[in-house]
C-alpha cells in the first residue's frame, strides 16, 4: 500500500496495538516518533510550511514523548525498528528516552514541560527580521558563534552522550572504554572535554535549572566510562569509515593541496556546514538542528592507519572560546561514526 | 444486493462528455468545484489560478437526451502567482475555495480566493452592442470632428454572445496565514474568510478593511496546538457561524454577543473512543470540512475516516456518524509516512438533506442515505464507466477472500483522492474532481 513511484520502507506492524506493555507498542512509538521528526524537520525547510500540518506533527511528537515518559521501562534487547541510516541518532535518543536513566530523565522532563517542538518556526509570518533560519545560517561565520549558540550545542553533545549511555546495556559499566579514550585525547584531556560541555552550560542565561546541568555533566562523564565498545579498538572503529569521498569533496573545495592527504582540523571544520544558531528553541529541536547539519558519516570509507592516529590532531587542543564551536562539533562528528558503525 | 440497488434513491450514469484534458500538469488540478444557488452554473477553480464555469445547456425537446448538460460558459484567470517581498515567500495563486453570490441581476457574482486574497468576479454576458457613435467609427477609430456633419444615435445590434469576467473587489491583506474557507452571510452583504488562526468579517462593498470577529492565535506561538480548518455562516441566521478546529471540535459563535467571538455559544466535541486510541488519533479527528445543513437544523463535519452529522442542539456527541473508510484505520501509520492522513476531504449535502456525499481514494466516492442508513461507494473514472451506462456500486475488501468485483485495501491507489465534491442544490446532480478531470452524474430518468 505505498503511493505509486514510492520507494518501499519497512513497514511497521500495520495493525495499530493500543496495549502499552506489548513490545509492537513500543516499536510502533518509536517509528512514530522516528518518522514525525522527519516530518518535522522537512517541514521546517520548507520556506512556508503549512500550519495545520506543523501543528498536527508537532502535537503527535509531543504525544510520543509523552507515552514514552508513561511507558513502563522497556526491555533494553528490544530492537528498535529500521530506520534510514539518516535517521539512525534519531533512533538512538528515542531509545534513550526508553531508558529511566537519571540522566536522562531531568532532560526529558524539560523536554516534555518545554513547549517541544518548538512552534517558534511555525511563526512563519513574522516580519522580516526574523527571517528563515535557514537562510541566515549558510551566511554566519564560524568565528562568530554566540553563547546561546555554545549552548545549543553543547545541549545537543549531553543528549548524545546521554543517549548513547543510555542504549549500554546494563552490564559494567566500571570497564573503561579503550576506543573513547581516543576521542578524550581528540578533545583535549577528558576532564578538559567535560569541563567544556560544563562551561557552555553554566554559560546559558536562562530556562534551565542547576540540577539539569549538572546532571547533563555527569551523564557525559558517565560515558567516558562506560564500557559499550570495549572490545573494540580504535582502527576497528575506524576501519570501515572511508575519507576517499570526503578528500574528494574536501580537493573541490579547495582545501586539500597536491599532497592529498588527511585534511587538517580546521579545514575539517571549515567543510562542515555551520548549524543553526537559534538560542530560543528547546532542547530537542536544538539537538537535532545541529544533528541535521552534520554530514553523513556513512559516506566516508576506511582511514588508513596513518589517517587515524592522525585524527587526534583533528582538533586544536587549546581552548578557547571561539573553538568550543569546533570542538564540540568535532565531538559530534565522531560520535555519529559512532553511532552509525 | 439486489434489493439494495433497486431501492438506491440514486442510480447515476456518466455523462457524455467528461471534463478534461488527457495529459495534464500540475496546473490542471482541480482545488475546488462548486454549483450556484439555481444549479445553473458550476464552477472550478484550479491550482493555476483560473476558475472555469460550465453552464447548464436548456433543456430541447428535440434532444431530450441532451437533458441538462454542462458546457464552458466562461475560463479566467482569478489569481496570479505573487511575491511576497517582505517575508520573500511565493503566494500560491491554487484556488482554495469558490463561493458564489445569489443572483440579484442579469449577471454573475462569485467570490474566489487562494492563500491570501479573496477576489469578486464578475461574470456577464454581452451579446449586443451599440454601433453608430459620432465621434469613433465602428472601428474604433477616432472620427475627425471636421468630418461630422450630422448627428446620429447609437443603436445596440445583435453580436455574438461573449462572456466576461471582471474582477469587481479585491479583498487583500487582511490574512496573515492561509485562508482555507470563505462563506456567504445570508444578508448578501458580508461575508467571512478563515486562515488558520483568524475569521474575518468583510463587507462585499468595502475592501480597505475587515473587522476580525474569531483569533486563537496564542501570544506565545509555541503554545499553538490547534488552528481553524473550516468555517461558514448559518444558511438563515445571519448572526450565526461555526468553524471547526484541527482538533475536532466545532464552536457555534453569535456575533451579537460581543464583537469578537472567541467565546463560543455552543461547543461541540465528542468524547475520544479509549478503545481507539492511537499514536494518530488527533490527526484523524482533525475535521478538515464543516457545512451547515439547507434547512439550518444540522451540521455535518468531515474528519479522516468518518462523516458526522450534528443537531444543533446537541453538542456532546454527534446525530449520526457514518464511516467512510474504516479499513484504512490499520493503515494509518503508513498513511502517516506518506502524507495521505493529512488530505482534507469535503462533504457535502443534497438539496433536501437526505444524503450526504463525500470523498475517499481510488477515486471512490461514498453516499450515506440519512432515511434509510444505507450507503453506496461509486468511482469516478473514465476506465470503469460507459457513457450513460449505470455506475455500478464499488466494494473494498477489507480482509480475507477477495471477490471478483472487489478491490483489495492494499490495491488502493492513494494518489487519486477525491477531495472536493459538491452537488447541485435541488436536483441529483453531483459534480466530483478527480485531479484534473471533472466528472457530473446525474440519476437515471425512468
Amino acid at each position: 500500500m505505498i503511493m505509486k513511484g514510492q520507494k518501499r520502507k519497512h513497514p511497521p506492524e500495520e495493525v495499530e496495538v493500543s496495549d502499552r506493555s506489548s513490545p509492537m507498542w513500543e516499536s510502533q512509538r518509536q517509528f512514530v516518533f522516528s518518522v514525525s521528526l522527519n516530518k518535522y524537520h522537512h517541514g521546517q525547510e520548507l520556506p512556508e510550511p503549512s500550519l495545520r500540518r506543523s501543528v498536527l506533527i508537532a502535537n503527535t511528537l509531543r504525544q510520543v514523548s509523552l507515552e514514552a515518559v508513561a511507558a513502563p521501562s522497556v526491555d533494553m534487547e528490544v530492537s528498535p525498528p529500521p530506520c534510514s541510516s539518516s535517521s539512525a541518532l534519531h533512533e538512538s535518543v528515542v531509545t534513550a528516552k526508553q531508558h529511566p536513566a537519571e540522566t536522562f530523565s531531568n532532560s526529558h522532563s524539560a523536554l516534555v514541560s518545554c513547549p517541544t517542538v518548538t512552534l517558534n518556526d511555525l511563526s512563519y509570518c513574522v516580519p522580516a527580521s526574523n527571517a528563515p533560519l535557514s537562510l541566515k545560517d549558510e551566511d554566519e561565520d564560524w568565528g562568530s558563534m554566540s553563547m546561546d549558540s555554545d549552548f545549543s550545542l553543547s545541549v545537543a553533545i549531553s543528549s548524545i552522550l546521554t543517549a548513547l549511555d543510555s542504549t549500554i546495556d546494563g552490564s559494567s559499566q566500571a570497564a573503561p572504554r579503550t576506543p573513547l579514550r581516543s576521542l578524550e585525547n581528540l578533545s583535549a584531556p577528558s576532564d578538559g572535554g567535560v569541563a567544556w560541555v560544563k562551561q557552555g552550560l553554566r554559560g546559558y542565561g536562562g530556562g534551565w535549572e542547576q540540577q539539569e546541568e549538572g546532571r547533563a555533566w555527569e551523564g557525559s562523564t558517565e560515558l567516558m566510562r562506560c564500557s559499550y565498545l570495549s572490545e573494540l579498538t580504535v582502527e576497528d572503529l575506524f576501519q570501515d569509515i572511508d575519507t576517499s569521498l570526503l578528500e574528494r569533496d574536501m580537493e573541490v573545495l579547495g582545501l586539500i593541496g597536491s599532497g592529498g592527504g588527511c585534511p587538517t582540523g580546521d579545514d575539517l571544520l571549515r567543510y562542515l556546514p555551520p548549524f543553526s544558531s537559534s538560542p530560543s528553541h528547546p532542547f530537542s529541536l536544538s539537538l537535532n538542528q545541529n544533528l541535521k547539519c552534520l554530514p553523513s558519516l556513512s559516506s566516508f570509507g576506511p582511514l588508513s592507519s596513518s589517517s587515524s592516529s592522525s585524527l587526534p590532531s583533528l582538533s586544536s587542543p587549546h581552548f578557547s572560546s571561539q573553538n568550543h564551536v569546533r570542538e564540540g562539533l568535532d565531538l559530534e562528528h565522531l560520535m555519529e561514526i559512532l553511532v552509525e558503525s | 444486493m439486489k434489493c439494495f440497488s433497486r431501492y438506491l434513491p440514486y442510480l447515476f450514469r456518466p455523462p457524455s462528455t467528461i471534463l478534461s484534458s488527457t495529459c495534464h500538469t500540475e496546473a490542471d488540478i482541480i482545488s475546488t468545484v462548486e454549483f450556484n444557488s439555481s444549479g445553473e452554473l458550476l464552477a472550478t477553480g484550479d491550482k493555476g489560478g483560473r476558475v472555469v464555469v460550465f453552464q447548464r445547456e436548456q433543456e430541447s425537446k428535440s434532444q431530450p437526451q441532451r437533458r441538462g448538460e454542462y458546457n464552458v460558459y466562461s475560463t479566467f484567470q482569478s489569481h496570479e502567482p505573487e511575491f511576497d517581498y517582505l517575508k520573500s515567500l511565493e503566494i500560491e495563486e491554487k484556488i482554495n475555495k469558490i463561493k458564489w453570490l445569489p443572483q440579484q441581476n442579469a449577471a454573475y457574482f462569485l467570490l474566489s480566493t487562494n492563500d491570501k486574497t479573496v477576489k469578486l468576479w464578475k461574470i456577464s454576458e454581452r451579446d449586443k452592442r451599440p454601433e453608430g457613435y459620432n465621434l469613433k467609427d465602428d472601428d474604433g477609430r477616432i472620427r475627425d470632428p471636421s468630418t461630422i456633419t450630422s448627428l446620429r444615435v447609437p443603436v445596440l445590434q445583435p453580436m455574438d454572445l461573449m462572456v466576461e469576467a471582471t474582477a469587481r473587489r479585491v479583498f487583500s491583506n487582511a490574512h496573515m496565514y492561509h485562508i482555507n474557507s470563505i462563506s456567504v452571510n445570508s444578508d448578501y452583504q458580508t461575508y467571512i474568510s478563515t486562515d488558520d488562526l483568524r475569521v474575518n468579517l468583510w463587507n462585499l462593498e468595502i475592501t480597505d478593511r475587515s473587522f476580525n470577529i474569531v483569533d486563537i492565535k496564542p501570544a506565545n506561538m509555541e503554545e499553538l496546538t490547534e488552528v481553524i480548518t473550516s468555517a461558514e455562516f448559518h444558511p438563515q441566521q445571519c448572526h450565526t457561524f461555526a468553524y471547526s478546529s484541527s482538533k475536532g471540535s466545532i464552536r457555534l459563535c453569535d456575533m451579537r454577543e460581543a464583537a469578537l467571538c472567541d467565546k463560543h455559544c455552543k461547543y461541540f466535541e465528542e468524547p475520544e473512543d479509549p478503545s481507539t486510541r492511537s499514536f494518530f488519533s488527533e490527526i484523524i479527528s482533525s475535521i478538515s470540512d464543516v457545512k451547515f445543513s439547507h434547512n439550518g437544523r444540522y451540521l455535518m463535519t468531515r474528519d479522516y475516516l468518518t462523516v458526522k452529522v450534528w443537531d444543533l442542539q446537541m453538542e456532546n456527541k454527534p446525530l449520526e456518524t457514518y464511516q467512510v473508510h474504516d479499513y484504512l484505520r490499520g493503515k494509518l501509520c503508513s498513511l502517516y509516512e506518506n502524507d495521505c492522513i493529512f488530505d482534507k476531504f469535503e462533504c457535502v449535502w443534497n438539496g433536501s438533506d437526505s444524503v450526504i456525499m463525500t470523498g475517499s481514494y481510488n477515486n471512490f466516492f461514498r453516499m450515506f442515505d440519512r432515511n434509510t442508513k444505507r450507503d453506496v461507494t461509486l468511482e469516478a473514472s473514465r476506465e470503469n464507466s460507459k457513457p450513460r451506462a449505470i455506475l455500478k456500486p464499488r466494494k473494498v475488501c477489507v480482509g480475507g477472500k477477495r471477490r471478483k468485483d472487489e478491490i483489495s485495501v492494499d490495491s488502493l491507489d492513494f494518489s487519486k483522492k477525491i477531495l472536493h465534491t459538491t452537488w447541485h442544490p435541488h436536483e441529483n446532480i453531483i459534480a466530483v474532481a478527480a485531479t484534473n478531470n471533472l466528472y457530473i452524474f446525474q440519476d437515471k430518468v425512468n
